[in-house]
């Protein structure tokens, strides 16, 4: 029996624990057995992407030593920590022999759940029912990070009873860009609103992404406004049949 | 006095800025994207031109040293600044030794004369690397007048502004505030008519470049191997300045630099599609030697370029400045190159993420903070025709890379999140006291808002600016997850498929043959196109059509016989007011509908510049795949010049205005009597 471990993100254990739950579920149902790390935390992109390279240094080496009293791939609901474990760890451990090695071999056994599931399984179909009108955004990191973007168009496209839109400028970033939405709310909340209206033109009540961040950022924009529309994790269109 | 963060707010508050940016990034995109149709191999392309770039940077210093023996054995004469300062000094030294001579050879063009007591005036050409150095500012102070030529930096001049974006300075204006400075400034009457406006440059301009004592210019390639210098233009501003006055002065980032012209062919498929969305720019300049009666000057600069070599950002000097990373920035969206500022208020002189990493790069601390606005989404990288890394340059700039090893870091951080994200990576090492913390959030979180699930924050906390912030989850992930067995009933059998194959490069193959691609490539940039096995024939056909009987005309080029016999006069000397230059083109190039003109006798470089009309005969046999095709037929050339449809601009809200500083109109005969 394959065995994959989940890293669930920090954005997902504390605030939509559904997400995890989701891929689970989607996981068993195709025969995959899943792991969960307990002293897993969080990838230490916050502090990398700040600048404070020691702080996320530390997070960092503290997840791989976690992963490896594991076995099996990791799969993560998050396109951005996918990129992170994928490529700014080999930026954080450059020059260091032990480390780098110690993260490349991180890296290697790293998925993004879309990509895992296409990629790795060979699933495009998960048997999944959907009642309506999708639109998806693609994910900054997820997009443009690993290159993931035909994997969970492909998936959501096989979604019964789904009507696929698609979202015009779907590949502009929603402004959530980590501490830049608190360091630069202005410039955040210019590219929010276009995401938003962006959306309206979709018509559809339900817009789809591949990741946390920009989960709870476009959902915190719409509930301030008042909007009807919904944002969900991928893996819970998925995990529904 | 503002902070960065009072300009941001008050470019987004700009709603006439929005627009100009709205308009600039959505056509500069759409613009590009169709351009790179045209190479499906660009993927490659661009790796290519990133390991080029790579290379040159890791051996500059054997590259400089070859680029400058080859420039000084053409003549040029080499200078080498360390920074702005010793670059300013150069060019004043320059100015200072000007011979009295130089005064009165230009005279032959020159339709006024000035007292000798009168500035020293120069004709600049864009040049981002002389905003680097504030050149304009320390020549003013001199007493010098530097007129701007380029139609958006001379917009900019009028207006005291800088150029907000490196390729189209004036991207931050409309046409209506260019009307109401060219009634303020030139005196015509206020319109909004982009052509009219354009027109209205090109006159007061035309003046400057036949006046000037100087042409000033930057470069975008240097060529190790033959020491030609690349500038690409397409108003034909570029050409002036190093045609037409009788010294040139090129100013040069000492990191542009390409091995060899094929290198250089290769950068030249990159960098206009990026930058303009053109396969080619209306003109791609070639110079080798000084031309006749001219004296040129090259000063290569480091200002900073040595010191960033040996850091951690070496790879921003891979950047060929096109500009692409700007367009495709949604920070540079909302701000516009003039609200990128330093802690200083000074405007940084890069904008854009690849301002914000060489801006602090190369002048250092004072504009780290730039970095920090970007939520790293990586459009820029995936724009780039070198494939810069930008996103982990930025992180490497925040840092502190850019001035010393990863100490501390967390440059342009606001304190209160430095502290947060340090205190929240100490719960991240200690899973328990995490778990406690998710925990204590939860209810904290609860009691703020135990009605809904989302928090509204205030709006100084940042978040609470533009969306509410959701309550911590009651019960955690990590919390409830019990490893389920899977149960064999709820099983799905999935359907495998293999995942899509991404779509491999096509081959490029010209359709039809050259003479018909060569046709359809200029005719849809204006051009116009004769095929004929009797030139000469024909073009007295055009000229007496257009009531033209005097042209500057390139020798061994038409039958002159029967030029005389038609009445048509011709002379082999630039002369201002002539309005038809006839040239032979020394190649042809079907995938972009270029010509090639180079110098030589009877000044086909003049003919083909200054008239409002430019006529080129082009051997049938000598239309060329593409450019790299042609390199080899530069290098012995003193100076050469790609010519790829009429002069044209778009410096006024991105409108297409055809026919700025050089020719309107370009008819090439297509000499079609050696075949069959």
């Amino acid at each position: 029996m394959t065995q994959v471990q989940l890293f669930i993100t920090c954005l997902a254990d504390s605030f939509f624990p559904k997400t995890g739950q989701a891929v689970v579920e989607i996981l068993l149902r195709l025969g995959i057995d899943v792991d969960f790390a307990r002293e897993q935390t969080c990838c230490g992109q916050p502090q990398f992407n700040a600048g404070l390279r020691k702080d996320a240094r530390a997070i960092a080496e503290h997840t791989i030593k976690v992963f490896e009293k594991t076995t099996g791939d990791i799969v993560t609901p998050s396109g951005s920590c996918a990129h992170m474990f994928r490529h700014n760890y080999a930026e954080l451990f450059e020059g260091d022999p032990t480390w780098i090695l110690r993260a490349k071999a991180l890296a290697a056994r790293t998925y993004e759940f879309t990509e895992y599931l296409v990629d790795k399984l060979g699933v495009t179909d998960v048997g999944a029912h959907w009642d309506g009108l999708l639109t998806y955004h693609p994910s900054c990191h997820t997009l443009r990070g690993i290159n993931v973007d035909k994997q969970p168009r492909a998936l959501l496209a096989n979604v019964r009873g789904a009507t696929l839109v698609e979202l015009p400028h779907a590949e502009e970033c929603c402004g959530f860009g980590g501490i830049m939405s608190v360091e630069h709310p202005e410039l955040s909340a210019e590219w929010l609103k276009r995401k938003i209206s962006n959306l309206e033109m979709t018509q559809s009540p339900t817009l789809v992404v591949t990741d946390a961040g920009c989960l709870m950022h476009i959902a915190g924009g719409l509930n301030r406004q008042k909007k009807k529309q919904r944002v969900i994790h991928i893996a819970e269109v998925l995990s529904n049949i | 006095m503002h902070t960065f963060r009072q300009r941001i707010r008050q470019s987004i508050e700009n709603k006439t800025l929005q627009i100009a940016l709205d308009n600039n990034a959505e056509r500069r995109l759409k613009g590009r994207a169709l351009a790179f149709e045209s190479i499906p191999d660009w993927r490659e392309r661009r790796q290519r031109a990133h390991t080029i770039r790579d290379n040159v940077i890791e051996q500059l210093d054997e590259y400089l040293a070859q680029f400058i023996a080859k420039n000084e054995e053409n003549g040029v004469i080499v200078h080498r600044a360390k920074d702005a300062a010793e670059a300013i000094q150069i060019i004043l030294q320059i100015l200072k030794d000007l011979p009295q001579a130089h005064k009165e050879n230009q005279k032959e063009i020159s339709a006024h004369q000035r007292s000798s007591a009168s500035p020293i005036i120069i004709a600049k050409s864009k040049s981002m690397v002389s905003e680097e150095i504030e050149l304009n500012h320390a020549l003013e102070k001199e007493n010098i007048r530097v007129i701007e030529t380029d139609l958006g930096e001379y917009i900019v001049q009028l207006r005291h502004e800088r150029p907000s974006h490196i390729i189209t300075p004036a991207a931050h204006l409309r046409k209506e505030q260019v009307g109401e400075l060219f009634h303020e400034k030139l005196g015509i009457p206020y319109t909004t008519d982009i052509p009219t406006l354009t027109a209205a440059a090109r006159k007061v301009l035309r003046e400057v470049f036949l006046t000037a004592d100087i042409g000033f210019s930057g470069v975008n390639f240097g060529v190790a191997e033959t020491g030609t210098t690349c500038i690409i233009t397409n108003e034909g501003n570029g050409r002036m300045v190093t045609t037409i006055p009788p010294v040139h002065i090129a100013l040069m980032g000492m990191e542009r630099l390409v091995p060899n012209l094929n290198d250089l062919s290769l950068m030249l498929s990159l960098l206009p599609r990026s930058a303009t969305g053109q396969k080619l720019t209306a003109y791609a300049q070639l110079l080798n030697k000084p031309l006749a009666n001219q004296t040129r000057h090259l000063i290569l600069l480091d200002n900073g370029r040595t010191r960033l070599r040996n850091s951690p950002l070496k790879e921003s000097l891979y950047c060929i400045r096109c500009g692409a990373c700007l367009n495709a920035c949604p920070v540079f969206r909302e701000l516009s190159g003039h609200a990128y500022i330093g802690s200083d208020q000074s405007i940084a002189p890069y904008p854009g993420p690849i301002g914000s990493v060489i801006s602090p790069g190369l002048l250092g601390e004072n504009y780290v903070q730039l970095a920090q606005a970007s939520s790293l989404c990586g459009a820029c990288k995936d724009v780039c025709p070198v494939d810069i890394d930008l996103p982990k340059l930025l992180t490497r700039v925040r840092a502190g890379s850019s001035t010393q090893p990863a100490v501390g870091g967390g440059k342009g951080l606001s304190s209160s999140t430095k502290i947060g994200l340090q205190l929240y990576a100490r719960l991240a090492t200690h899973p328990k006291l995490y778990a406690a913390s998710q925990k204590f959030a939860a209810l904290g979180t609860y009691l703020l808002s135990p009605r809904s699930k989302w928090i509204r924050l205030p709006a100084f906390t940042g978040w609470g600016y533009s969306k509410d912030f959701p309550r911590f989850a009651g019960k955690t992930f990590r919390e409830d997850f019990i490893k389920k067995n899977i149960v064999e009933s709820e099983r799905f059998t999935p359907k495998i498929r293999p995942a899509a194959e991404s779509a491999t490069a096509e081959e490029i193959e010209l359709k039809g043959n050259k003479i018909e691609q060569f046709t359809k490539e200029l005719t849809a940039l204006s051009g116009h196109v004769t095929i004929t096995k009797n030139p000469t024939q024909k073009i007295i056909e055009f000229l007496n059509t257009r009531r033209i009987s005097k042209i500057h005309l390139e020798p061994n080029t038409l039958n002159e016989s029967l030029l005389q016999e038609a009445s048509i006069e011709f002379t082999h000397t630039s002369d201002d007011q002539i309005l038809v230059g006839v040239t032979n083109a020394i190649c042809g190039l079907a995938d972009t509908g270029s010509i090639l003109i180079a110098d030589g006798e009877g000044r086909p470089l003049h003919a083909s510049l200054l008239p409002e009309i430019h006529i080129a005969i082009l051997k049938s046999s000598d239309i060329l795949s593409s450019l790299p095709n042609a390199m080899g037929l530069v290098k012995d050339k003193s100076a050469a010049v790609f010519i790829t449809g009429p002069s044209r601009t778009a410096d006024i809200e991105m409108t297409l205005t055809i026919g700025v500083h050089g020719p309107k109109e370009i008819h090439v005969f297509v000499d079609d009597s050696n075949s069959g």
